[in-house]
Formats: structure tokens, C-alpha cells, sequence
């Protein structure tokens, strides 16, 4: 297929945390809010005057002193954030928000704020923590939209003059939703067979939605939208099986273009840092109040396993199921970044569901935070290639 | 009470007092030797052998 | 063989790679006899409990149950080295779990569909989680509250260091990774080996400690509700527990936990029960303070394992609801004043003070007995004996029942463990200095329970922040289930190493320093 124009603008965004538009947005006189967890609501972030940066290291190299503080079994994730904010890399923020969502991403920004790892030369900067509901029930949204006042719209108003009011948030919400539409109407091409996005461009792209200012990226997601609808695909497909990709959080592109590498087009991507449900809209109506609005999508959409409550954890296995379907996936892959308690759960519970209870084939990895070029990560992908094919033969059926 | 009932009493006595005492002698002695652990020591491999044949519906 | 504290060599009880020890320990004529005499009654507890062909049917059902072949050994293991008053502390304390846990048990096959089927028992019966505060069953004294995994994996672990592993290898044969915590990897593992049993009206879980447990729970859950029909709430318990503003959703979790069990079981919150319930936490609060007050002294009293154990036990799955419990108070008391006014010591040498911080080796509780025995380290407190000393409201009165839900809220939050591990950085790290200074501790003995995430994740902080106060700390790394990843002796071995090269000290006891009981129960 030829070049998306704009691939290289967006892969570009990720190679540093502080990337171009980043700066941009903060020389226009933006608060920048880091965070580190999907379940911190953006719009709330990103209110007039703000924006979010979900915050990731790329080019992870040594974690040597992140080990030291953390010990090797934290997750990589948090080793490779605590390593990078030692390093300087992420001065930039003006505060850090995180929910307590896992034990190891609250030891992680623990550490920054007790090594002051962030906020050099930032009198105004804060470190935020929340508590989240664990699970999707009324209590769990007064909780959520009272740690979201106290925790996010609070702090931001007193340390930088925010508007927390009601419209703001609504503005927010607007154009929060624009940038979802775009991602999604981007990823609908990926249902089609062939498909005219690879799986890599599209996590790119999506990708650079959470690490960049999001009123910066709009026109240059209109114009890949628009280049989309004529893009031609390729004659003869390089991908033998469709996956979707389900698990813990992936900022890692390598991973996805290791995957497809195989020989698996990632149709899905229903992992922390992905589209579904990361990008869907959030439908505000004029009876209630926006913030609550927001919190309880945000609590009855998210499908991470910390939440508990058995028709949550009933439900994230029918998601998976659902968007199984509706993006044609031969299979799915359940990964997990090695250390992840809550995903090492999920994966087997899922993988075992899905595969037996919905008859998906599954592959279940564990995985680094930076795959590089994992030769064991790509066996794996491939035997799993081979057995959809062998499964597809055994049925009759042909993949174009 | 007369002499045979006496001696009855404390025949039975001496043979509650035999008891008692046998009945320290021994459990003292497995106390003290350990022997109540080092028999079921003994008993828990044939246990074990037991429940890898119990037929279970292992699943998650 | 001796009368005196100290005078034995402990270390020539083991024998090389065996599972039992050789004998028992002559502590003088007055303490053997005291010992015999309690060796003699857990017998009878353990006859007793035999004697019922329902719990002989589940001993032959249940792969766990083998490891009470093992009691008595954990009663012995315990009392190393003890005499006096601190031998009789350990007994009041170490008999009254017993017989607590094979009620627990009998009770357990009692209602089983698989052993008793004892079905009208069965509907009175709510299951809890191992590692859960009771205090939401304190006002249904109608209803029995029975935790599957305390005998099942808990207790199991004391007794016998090995008795998790084959549970941890079944789930991760079912793909759970190997690096989370083996404690509720051992419970989803006895859940997918078909290993528990199945009775009761409803369920209570929580997400008691970590990621692990909490996600643990969906594993057994799935089959319990899904499978076995019996409806499961969740209550989750705010991680944030020392903040104002997650009070009231703590609070109103009790509420909708007390409206499911009265759904499920028909039974009515008694407020009376409740609050005699509240006052007998609030004087094992106070006798718990009194301990840790005679702790900061020269003579400590009530300490290490003992302390750790019982109040686990107390604190968390009793909560006021056994009488018996506030009698072992009193007797504990009265015997640690005993002690402490005729200055006596439970070692014949206490050459450090030291406050034990971190998540404890399930599989070597008796660790800290042999820390005492072999090296002089007094273990003064230890982080799961410092939980919330909050005085519970236990007049009723319509505000006081209102005040009741935040404090069983507030307990909930402060189980055992998450107190610390959770709450954020000042519980765990900041907390255990201010304690260092107030029992004059000159030293830190960190577990390191190395899939604990929680803890794990301030490795670094507890270094720098030891550094700066110039207190002596000394990792003790360990898999808390599993002994296949660090052995009993990998754990003595890092003590010895750091008394042996840092302290340049020799051992008070030095058959201790090396034993051959990785095959030991």
C-alpha cells in the first residue's frame, strides 16, 4: 500500500515523551497533566487550558536504577517510567494525576514524587492520587466523580487558575469526542478484508491521541481519514489470519508490527493505550451534570480487570467477544506485561473463556515492555498463524 | 466399712492408679519421642497417593 | 535438656532431611509437664474431631486436609526454646486457634454437599474470604461466617511449609503466571482442583490485599457462583484508607454487604450482638496496646510470631464475635504483667532490638522464634500486629449505629497487611521509622515477600531512608507459600550472613545457624 502521508508526523510524536506538539502546546501557554492510567477520565484533563499526556518512555534501554528502587518484579512499564522521570524526561509536566489502579503504577509515581523525579523548577507542579471505583455501581460513581473533584478539577483550578465549571467540561467532552470519532471512523477500515490501515499504522496513530495534545492532532486525523476512503490495498495480502489484540497497557508499536510481521493483521486492539474502548465517545445529555456523565461512562465502558464485581468481569470476556465478531478476528492474542498481577488473572480466565466457551483459538503471551525484536514472541505468533490456517483447511475455507 | 469392702476400694484404686500411670507412661513416652509425628510422618505419602487417584473435575 | 532458657542446643532436635524432629524439648520438670499436659488436650481436640465420620470422609476427600497430620509439630515449632510464662502465652494463644480452626473445619463438612449435606445448616452458613475482616458478620450471631481458604491454604502453609505448591502448580498449569503472589494463586488453584468445599447461603469477598487477591477472587468466584449457584458480593474496600473522602463509599459498601447477606439468608442485623461484639474488639484493642507498651520497654512480652499470629487471628477473622478470645486476652495479659514484673526475658541473651516490617514468610512463621533462639534479635513488633487501635462505639444508640457502619468500614479498609501495603507511601515507609524510635529499635528485619508488589515497589526508599536513620536493615527475601523458590535455610541464610559480616557477631545458639529441614513439615 502506499505511504500514509502522515505516518512518519505521527510516529515522530512517540519518540519522545516531550514530543513536538507537546512543546507546542505548552509554549502556547498549556498546563500540561501527566498521567499514567486509563482510568483517569481525559476530558478532565484536558479542559480549556490543559492538556493530557499519557505518559510512556520509548527507546527503553537500561532500567538499572528503576530495578534498584522497584526490584525487577514490578512491571517494565513502571521500571521503564521511573527510569525515564530520574533521567529528566519528564520535566516537562506541569502535574501527574494517577489513580491507585495497580499497586505498581502507585509505587511507581510514589517513587518520582519521593525522589523528586518531576517538577523541577515547577513551584505550581502536584502529584495527584486517586482512588477508583473497583466496581461499576452507584457507589462506585459518587466515589469517582468525588475523587475526580477532589483529585483532578480541584487541584487544577487552585495550582493553575483551570476552569472546572460545567461548560468547560463540556468543551473538553466536545472536543475529546471529535478526536474519538476520527480514531474510530480510522479503525472501521480495518473490518474490511483486505484492509486499507495496517494494524501498526492504526496504533500509531491512535497511540500519538494519548501522548499528544489532542486540538493539535485534528486536522492531520482528517486528512488520514480522508486518504483512507481512496487508499488502495495491497494485490496480494502479506496476512494469512486476523487478530485481535487483547490485554494489559501497549505503547510499544513494535509489538503490534511484530505481530503482523508474523503474519497476523491486528483487526482489534482492546488493550489499555488502544482504541476500543480507549476511543469511544462519550454521549453527554443536558439532564446531569457532565462530570457524573463522564464518570460513569468512563466506570461502565472500562474493562479493566481491576474491576471485580462478577457481572464486570462476566462482561469483559463478552466484550471481547463481541468486538471478536464485528471485526472478523480468525483469533485472539491475550497478552500481558510480565508482573502484571491484575492481567496475569485476566489472561488466563480470558484465554480459557474465550477459547472454550466461545471457541476462539487464543494465544496467551506474557511480554516486555519494549519487544524489540523478540525471536521467541515471533515463533509464537507464527505456530499461532499456522494453526488458524490448519483450522481454516480442516474446515474447507480459503483466506484471501 | 468392713475390711473386704475396703480392700475392694482400694483394689480398684490401685487399678485406676495403674491405669493413670500407664496411660502417662505411654502417651509421655510418644510425647517425648515424638512418635505421634513420626507415625503420621509416615501415614501422609500413602495420603497423598490417595488423592492423586481421586477422580476431580479440575477446571477454572 | 535443661530447665534453663538458653542452656539447650535447639539445633540437635532436627534430624538431617527429615520431616519430624527427634523428640521433643525437656524444658525442666514443671514446663515439660505443662507442655505434655497441652500436647495431651490438642490431642483431644484432634480426637475429638476425628471421631466424626463426616470429617474422616473429608480427610480422604480433601488433599489439604493431610497437612493436619501436622498440628502438633506447629504447636512445638512455636514453643522452641520457650519456659515460664512465655511458654504458656504461646499455648493460650496457639490452642485456642486450634481449637478455633477445627470448629472452622467441622463446620465446613458439616454443610458440604459433597461430605455432610447438612442443608439447613448450609443456608445459615456465609462464606468470607481467608484474608478478610469479618466485621461485617459482628451483628449476625444467626449466621455462621466460614472462610474455605483458611483451612484450605492459611493454615495449611503453617503447617506444613509445603502443602501450597501443588495448588500453585495447578493454576499455573492452567496458565497463571508464576510471578504473582503464591498466596491467592494457591486459593484460585485449590478452587480449579475442584479441592473446596462447596455449601452456604451466599458469599462475601473482598479485595483484601493486592491485585492478586482481588483478581484471585474472580477465579473463585466464577465457580461459585457460576457453577455452584451461591450468589457472591464483592466488597471492595477503598485501597486510599487513611483519606476523608473515601469514607462514606467504604461505609456504604458495609450497608448494601449487610443488605445482601440479609437477602440471601433471611437473617436480621442484631445490633445488640454487634456492639457486644465492638466491645470485645476494644479490649483486645487495649490489651493488644498494653503488649506493644511492656514491647518498648527492656522486657517485652508478647512477641514475635505469637503476636503476629494471634492477632491475625483475633483482629481479622474473629472480630469480637468469639468470647473465647476475650478470655485468651485477659489470660495473655496477665500473664505478660507476670513476666514483665519480675523482669524476665524469653532468651538467655537479647543482644537486638528489632521491629520485623514487610509481608511475613507464611511458610516460617517460627522464623522469628529462631531469630530470638539463635541470634538475640527480639522480633518487638512486627507490621501485622500494627493495625487500627480505633476504639469502636459499642453503646447503642441511634448515632452510635450510624458510627458503627464507619468503624466496620473502617476495619474492613484496615485489614491485616493492606493497612500497610496500601494507603500510600507514608503507611508502609514513613510509619515503620516513627515506630523504629518509639520501641528503640536498633534494627529492621524487612521481609521481602518478593511477588508483593506493593512492598516490593519501596525497595529502594527503605534503603535510603535506613541509611539516613543509621538503623541496621536486613532483607529477608522469600515467595511467602512457596519454599521451592527460597528455603527456610535461604531465609536463616540472609540473617547469618549480615550478623555474620556486618554485625561481626557469633551465635547465641550456634546448632541454629544450619539446619537440614527443607524436607520438614
Amino acid at each position: 500500500m502506499k505511504d500514509l502521508k502522515h505516518l512518519i508526523f505521527f510516529e515522530d510524536l512517540l519518540q519522545e515523551a516531550n514530543n513536538v506538539l507537546v512543546q507546542q502546546a505548552q509554549q502556547e501557554g498549556k498546563v500540561c497533566v501527566a498521567y499514567v492510567c486509563e482510568n483517569t477520565p481525559e476530558p478532565l484533563l484536558n479542559l480549556p487550558g490543559a492538556f493530557s499526556a499519557r505518559l510512556r518512555a520509548p527507546r527503553t534501554g537500561s532500567m538499572e536504577v528503576a530495578t534498584y528502587y522497584l526490584t525487577s518484579f514490578l512491571c517494565e512499564y513502571t521500571r521503564a517510567l521511573l527510569e525515564r522521570a530520574m533521567e529528566g524526561g519528564f520535566n516537562f509536566a506541569d502535574c501527574i494525576i494517577a489513580p491507585d489502579g495497580c499497586s505498581m503504577m502507585n509505587r511507581c509515581v510514589e517513587n518520582m514524587e519521593l525522589l523528586q523525579a518531576l517538577g523541577r523548577d515547577k513551584p505550581r507542579f502536584f502529584h495527584q492520587y486517586m482512588e477508583i471505583p473497583m466496581k461499576a455501581d452507584d457507589n462506585g460513581l459518587n466515589l469517582y466523580t468525588l475523587q475526580c473533584t477532589n483529585h483532578i478539577l480541584k487541584p487544577l483550578q487552585e495550582h493553575y487558575g483551570i476552569d472546572i465549571s460545567d461548560e468547560a467540561i463540556r468543551r473538553a467532552v466536545a472536543e475529546h469526542n471529535r478526536v474519538c470519532e476520527l480514531i474510530r471512523a480510522i479503525g472501521e477500515f480495518r473490518k474490511s478484508d483486505p484492509a486499507v490501515i495496517t494494524g501498526y499504522e492504526f496504533h500509531v496513530i491512535t497511540l500519538a491521541t494519548y501522548v499528544a495534545p489532542k486540538y493539535l492532532l485534528i486536522d492531520k486525523l482528517e486528512e488520514t481519514l480522508e486518504e483512507l476512503k481512496t487508499r488502495e490495498p495491497d494485490k496480494k495480502s502479506p496476512f494469512r489470519a486476523r487478530v485481535l489484540v487483547v490485554g494489559s497497557e501497549v505503547d510499544d508499536t513494535d509489538f503490534i508490527k511484530l505481530i503482523e510481521d508474523s503474519g497476523a493483521y491486528v483487526c482489534g486492539d482492546r488493550y489499555c493505550c488502544g482504541s476500543l474502548p480507549g476511543r469511544d465517545p462519550i454521549v453527554l445529555t443536558e439532564d446531569e451534570d457532565a462530570l457524573t456523565q463522564i464518570c460513569r461512562q468512563y466506570m461502565l465502558r472500562g474493562q479493566c480487570p481491576r474491576y471485580m464485581n462478577t457481572d464486570k468481569m462476566q462482561g469483559r470476556r463478552e466484550y471481547v467477544n463481541k468486538l471478536a465478531r464485528e471485526y472478523n478476528a480468525d483469533g485472539i492474542i491475550y497478552e500481558q506485561m510480565k508482573f502484571c498481577d491484575p492481567w496475569a488473572y485476566e489472561k488466563m480466565l480470558g484465554a480459557h473463556v474465550l477459547r472454550e466457551d466461545f471457541g476462539y483459538p487464543v494465544l496467551a503471551v506474557d511480554r516486555p515492555y519494549a519487544i524489540a525484536s523478540s525471536g521467541q514472541m515471533r515463533t509464537r505468533v507464527q505456530a499461532f498463524v499456522e494453526s488458524m490456517e490448519i483450522k481454516k483447511i480442516q474446515k474447507g475455507e480459503q483466506h484471501g | 466399712m468392713s475390711k473386704k469392702a475396703k480392700k475392694r476400694v482400694f483394689s480398684i484404686l490401685w487399678k485406676i492408679l495403674a491405669l493413670l500411670i500407664g496411660f502417662f507412661v505411654v502417651t509421655f513416652t510418644v510425647y517425648i519421642f515424638n512418635l505421634d509425628m513420626k507415625l503420621t510422618a509416615a501415614i501422609e505419602p500413602w495420603l497423598l497417593k490417595h488423592y492423586d487417584r481421586i477422580p476431580r473435575d479440575t477446571h477454572l | 535438656m535443661a530447665k534453663e532458657i538458653g542452656a539447650d542446643r535447639l539445633g540437635d532436635l532436627y534430624i538431617d532431611g527429615g520431616k519430624v524432629r527427634k523428640r521433643r524439648e525437656w524444658r525442666g520438670l514443671v514446663d515439660t509437664m505443662y507442655d505434655y499436659s497441652r500436647w495431651l488436650k490438642i490431642m483431644t481436640i484432634l480426637g475429638k474431631f476425628v471421631m466424626k465420620p463426616r470429617n474422616v470422609k473429608a480427610m480422604f476427600r480433601y488433599r489439604w486436609m493431610a497437612n493436619y497430620l501436622a498440628v502438633p509439630m506447629m504447636v512445638d515449632r512455636h514453643t522452641q526454646g520457650l519456659r515460664g510464662e512465655y511458654l504458656r502465652m504461646c499455648h493460650v494463644e496457639q490452642d485456642l486457634i486450634i481449637d478455633d480452626v477445627a470448629k472452622l473445619l467441622d463446620n465446613l463438612f458439616r454443610g458440604d454437599r459433597r461430605i455432610g449435606n447438612d442443608t439447613e445448616f448450609s443456608k445459615k452458613v456465609v462464606l468470607v474470604d481467608e484474608n478478610e475482616m469479618t466485621a461485617v458478620m459482628m451483628g449476625f450471631p444467626m449466621l455462621k461466617s466460614l472462610s474455605r481458604e483458611t483451612p484450605s491454604t492459611y493454615v495449611s502453609v503453617l503447617l506444613n511449609q509445603h502443602a501450597a505448591e501443588h495448588y500453585i502448580d495447578v493454576a499455573q498449569e492452567f496458565g497463571l503466571a508464576g510471578d504473582v503472589c503464591p498466596m491467592p494463586e494457591a486459593e484460585a488453584g485449590v478452587s480449579i482442583d475442584d479441592d473446596a468445599p462447596v455449601l452456604g447461603a451466599c458469599a462475601i469477598q473482598c479485595n483484601t490485599t493486592c491485585d492478586g487477591s482481588l483478581l484471585g477472587n474472580g477465579v473463585i468466584s466464577k465457580r461459585l457462583e457460576l457453577e455452584d449457584g451461591i450468589p457472591v458480593f464483592q466488597l471492595a474496600a477503598p485501597l486510599r484508607h487513611r483519606e476523608d473522602d473515601v469514607q462514606e463509599y467504604a461505609a456504604q459498601e458495609i450497608r448494601n454487604a449487610i443488605a445482601f447477606i440479609e437477602k440471601h439468608t433471611g437473617a436480621k442485623w442484631d445490633w445488640t450482638a454487634y456492639f457486644d461484639c465492638a466491645r470485645r474488639v476494644n479490649i483486645a484493642t487495649r490489651c493488644r496496646q498494653e503488649w506493644l507498651d511492656m514491647n518498648r520497654t527492656d522486657y517485652p512480652q508478647v512477641f514475635g510470631s505469637n503476636l503476629a499470629l494471634y492477632t491475625e487471628t483475633n483482629y481479622m477473622a474473629i472480630c469480637g464475635r468469639i468470647p473465647a478470645f476475650e478470655k485468651a486476652d485477659r489470660e495473655l495479659t496477665r500473664l505478660a504483667e507476670k513476666a514483665y514484673n519480675a523482669r524476665k526475658r524469653a532468651a538467655k541473651e537479647y543482644r537486638h532490638r528489632a521491629i520485623i516490617w514487610g509481608v511475613q514468610s507464611h511458610f516460617y512463621m517460627d522464623f522469628l522464634v529462631w531469630l530470638l533462639n539463635c541470634w538475640g534479635i527480639v522480633p518487638l513488633t512486627d507490621m501485622l500486629s500494627m493495625v487500627s487501635t480505633r476504639v469502636l462505639a459499642e453503646e447503642d444508640t441511634p448515632e452510635n449505629r450510624e458510627t458503627a457502619i464507619y468503624d466496620m468500614a473502617w476495619l474492613t479498609e484496615n485489614m491485616i497487611m493492606r493497612n500497610r501495603t496500601h494507603g500510600g507511601y507514608k503507611v508502609l515507609l514513613d510509619e515503620l521509622w516513627e515506630f523504629c524510635e518509639m520501641f528503640n529499635a536498633d534494627m529492621v528485619v524487612l521481609w521481602e515477600h518478593m511477588s508483593c508488589k506493593a512492598l516490593t515497589g519501596m525497595h529502594g526508599m527503605f534503603e535510603e531512608r535506613a541509611r539516613e536513620k543509621g538503623i541496621h536493615l536486613v532483607w529477608v527475601t522469600h515467595d511467602l507459600f512457596d519454599p521451592r523458590i527460597i528455603s527456610r535455610q535461604g531465609v536463616r541464610d540472609q540473617i547469618n550472613n549480615y550478623m555474620r559480616t556486618v554485625m561481626r557477631e557469633e551465635p547465641l545458639d550456634p546448632s541454629l545457624e544450619i539446619l537440614h529441614d527443607e524436607e520438614s513439615w
